[in-house]
């Protein structure tokens, strides 16, 4: 049973169809990639999955239930990584996951704080300093040991490596991997054609809505056809 | 879960009004101003209180050491009352700064209430308007907006709205979780008003009204909390929303209170005093003069004397016939100018009744009307100290009158104008002053008070009530 699955979804936001009769499905410990230019429908696609979004025909499952009936579920299963993450200003990076967990019903010590913030490689001595103090890249990287600290089964995560530094994007790429290989299903989506091909199983190329395309990671190798992708991606956008 | 995830979203908020010096400044600036404009007040009716007591005392002292005279002189001599403010006046003078605390009482007049205080306007160039009351009705709101009005629309700017949803925290939880918030920095700002309170039910006011107005400001604020909750939940932007909530405010604070007296006096008119003072001159001419025992409208009343005690002439009869007309006729004048008061106190009742149902319309005039009635300071209350005033009034000119008729001779009193000797022989003993009773007058019950306030209360829980299914509604449908 696929641990993520769209079956023939469409949505329409602001009387706009932004997803049409897009269907996939994702299996546990895999890593899948939707990619996409701007207004291809990747975001909308996570926010259908996290019943932020109704869709106006077809349906998400995760774990194999109905999203919008079980929404709940839906969300207790999920970890969901915002692009543009900010958190609070206010807070630090301690402040900030305490409190996210606390309301997600996680309990966490100082100890599983700091493991996760070492693995997305946030500097200890800016754990206790106000994120207002943060560069982006360093938000974001709260925001992913975020998503890692909800310890449930599936993360989205919407442009997770924006604003980081290419040091940062390795790191988080391996991380990623790390999850997958641990059990965890990765929804990402990203415009990034050579982190996607680096971290995913598969990819899913998504252009104005629609699938038109897909890139599997052949057996053995340790990424997917970069150049591949990266002309069906140019050829569908020029279209 | 709910509970503990309600809590620690409120808890959340809190934390950053305590780290954002702003707002922790704009706070303490309030409650500063809370303070001082309540000290203010208390000092300045504790000081009132005090001065009208004395006053008080100080008439009658002066009524009863009057020395023997012709007992209709007393009763042209008459007496003043004056009304204390009652210790709740503290938070809400109300129409006590405008109607008169002071009244001369004689004989066959009824005197407005005068001297209303303005001698505080003097010596705080106008300040003196600026009461508890007025700063929680009208200031305290916009000071909620100023802090709340963003929100939850931070969550959406800040891009934290998806993140939190995402948590499995519903958007009932957020709403309940920021409603909790700012009612609890409400609920900070009624500290100043509690002290008053106290302060009020240490001077001798009444414990459960006192209770009553901390409870109906709660309410009020509360009220104000599901407003800008609503707004902030609805508009997706600061400015816009920061805009819609003061013209709320305006509308609310400003234009309604406007519409509600400008229709109660163009649907309920009541005529000038000039206009209503002609028409009761020329009831009251018919009644007759009572300094005059000869005019034609006591003929009757003369004749049923002579026939109840069985004499000729009204020299024979065993009562001093001019003092039976001067009771008659103060008898008849007063059902004559009780009709009329009780006519335009009527009309004024319905005005502010009809003023009142605009509190349907802005929770500031339900809030008005239930802190003047809690606090005793409203227009039943002034009515009250009028109809209290004429009692006295009546109770002692007829008593006076009850002295000429029985204790003073009509023979001698109709010789009194011959010469010195006969004008000493009318002069009654100054014992007989003692017909005065003692007056004090004292707030309505807090029964009574709290049944006044119900209807405001009504509105503000309709008010209250109807915010808060708009919020649930709203909540149930936030999305980032």
């Amino acid at each position: 049973m696929p641990v993520l699955s769209a079956q023939a979804l469409s949505v329409v936001r602001s009387r706009q169809q932004v997803l049409k009769d897009v269907s996939f499905s994702i299996p546990q410990g895999e890593v899948h990639a939707l990619l996409g230019g701007n207004g291809a429908g990747k975001s909308t696609t996570l926010l259908t999955f996290l019943g932020f979004l109704a869709p106006a025909s077809g349906s998400v499952h995760v774990q194999g239930r109905d999203v919008h009936e079980n929404l709940a579920a839906a969300r207790r299963a999920i970890a969901y990584l915002p692009e543009s993450a900010t958190l609070y200003g206010h807070l630090s990076a301690y402040e900030n996951l305490r409190y996210f967990l606390s309301l997600a019903g996680t309990d966490t010590d100082r100890d599983e704080l700091d493991a996760a913030l070492d693995r997305v490689a946030l500097q200890p001595e800016a754990r206790g300093m106000r994120m207002q103090t943060y560069s982006k890249g360093m938000r974001q990287k709260v925001a992913i040991a975020l998503a890692i600290l909800r310890d449930t089964p599936i993360l989205l995560l919407d442009e997770p490596t924006s604003g980081l530094d290419p040091v940062a994007i390795d790191e988080f790429n391996r991380l990623a991997r790390d999850l997958a290989e641990a059990g965890r299903t990765i929804l990402l989506v990203t415009h990034d054609v050579y982190g996607a091909c680096h971290v995913a199983d598969r990819i899913d190329l998504l252009q104005s809505g629609v699938l038109v395309g897909a890139f599997d990671r052949p057996p053995g190798m340790d990424r997917i056809d970069t150049e591949a992708v990266h002309a069906a991606f140019a050829k569908h956008a020029a279209a | 879960m709910t509970m503990n995830r309600i809590l620690a979203i409120a808890r959340e908020e809190i934390r950053l009004r305590l780290r954002s010096r702003l707002a922790l400044y704009t706070l303490l600036i309030f409650a500063v101003l809370l303070t001082a404009t309540s000290i203010a007040t208390a000092l300045r009716m504790s000081e009132e209180h005090r001065e009208r007591s004395e006053q008080q005392a100080l008439a009658e002292e002066t009524f009863l050491s009057q020395p023997d005279r012709h007992p209709h002189r007393m009763v042209h001599y008459g007496h003043y009352v004056f009304r204390a403010s009652p210790p709740l006046a503290m938070i809400d003078p109300c129409v006590d700064a405008v109607t008169g605390q002071s009244m001369f009482l004689e004989g066959h007049r009824q005197n407005t209430a005068m001297f209303a205080d303005a001698r505080a306007s003097a010596d705080l160039g106008g300040f003196e308007g600026l009461t508890a009351a007025l700063v929680y009705q009208l200031f305290v709101p916009l000071l909620l907006i100023a802090l709340g009005h963003g929100l939850i629309i931070r969550e959406r700017e800040e891009n934290t709205l998806a993140p939190l949803l995402a948590q499995g925290v519903t958007g009932i939880e957020l709403y309940a979780g920021k409603w909790i918030a700012l009612a609890g920095v409400a609920l900070v700002l009624l500290l100043p008003l509690a002290l008053v309170s106290a302060a009020a039910v240490a001077a001798g006011g009444s414990m459960p009204a006192s209770a009553g107005i901390i409870g109906l400001y709660a309410l009020y604020l509360l009220v104000w909390c599901g407003l800008i909750l609503l707004v902030s939940a609805l508009v997706r932007l600061r400015a816009p929303s920061l805009g819609v909530l003061v013209l709320l405010w305006l509308g609310t604070a400003l234009i309604v209170p406007r519409m509600a007296v400008e229709s109660a006096s163009a649907v309920l008119p009541i005529p000038g005093k000039l206009t209503t003072d002609l028409r009761m001159q020329e009831e009251l001419r018919e009644v007759g003069d009572g300094h005059n025992a000869a005019a034609p409208q006591y003929r009757q009343l003369r004749a049923n004397l002579l026939a109840q005690y069985e004499v000729e002439r009204v020299e024979d009869l065993p009562v001093n016939f001019r003092g039976v007309v001067a009771e008659s006729a103060e008898a008849d004048l007063t059902e004559v100018m009780n009709k009329h008061a009780e006519e335009r106190m009527a009309l004024e009742a319905r005005q502010a009744r009809f003023a009142e149902t605009f509190g349907w319309l802005s929770p500031v005039v339900a809030v008005a009307a239930g802190s003047r009635a809690l606090s005793g300071t409203d227009l039943a209350t002034h009515h009250r100290f009028l109809r209290e005033a004429e009692e006295v009034r009546f109770d002692f000119v007829q008593g006076l009158n009850r002295v000429h008729v029985e204790q003073l001779a009509y023979s001698v009193d109709m010789n009194r104008s011959i010469d010195a000797e006969s004008e000493r022989r009318t002069r009654m003993s100054a014992e007989n002053w003692n017909v005065l009773d003692e007056f004090s007058f004292r707030p309505a019950a807090a029964g009574e008070r709290l049944a006044r306030a119900g209807a405001p209360l009504a509105m503000l829980f309709a008010w209250f009530g109807l915010l808060t299914a708009g919020g649930v509604h709203a909540a149930r449908k936030m999305r980032p």
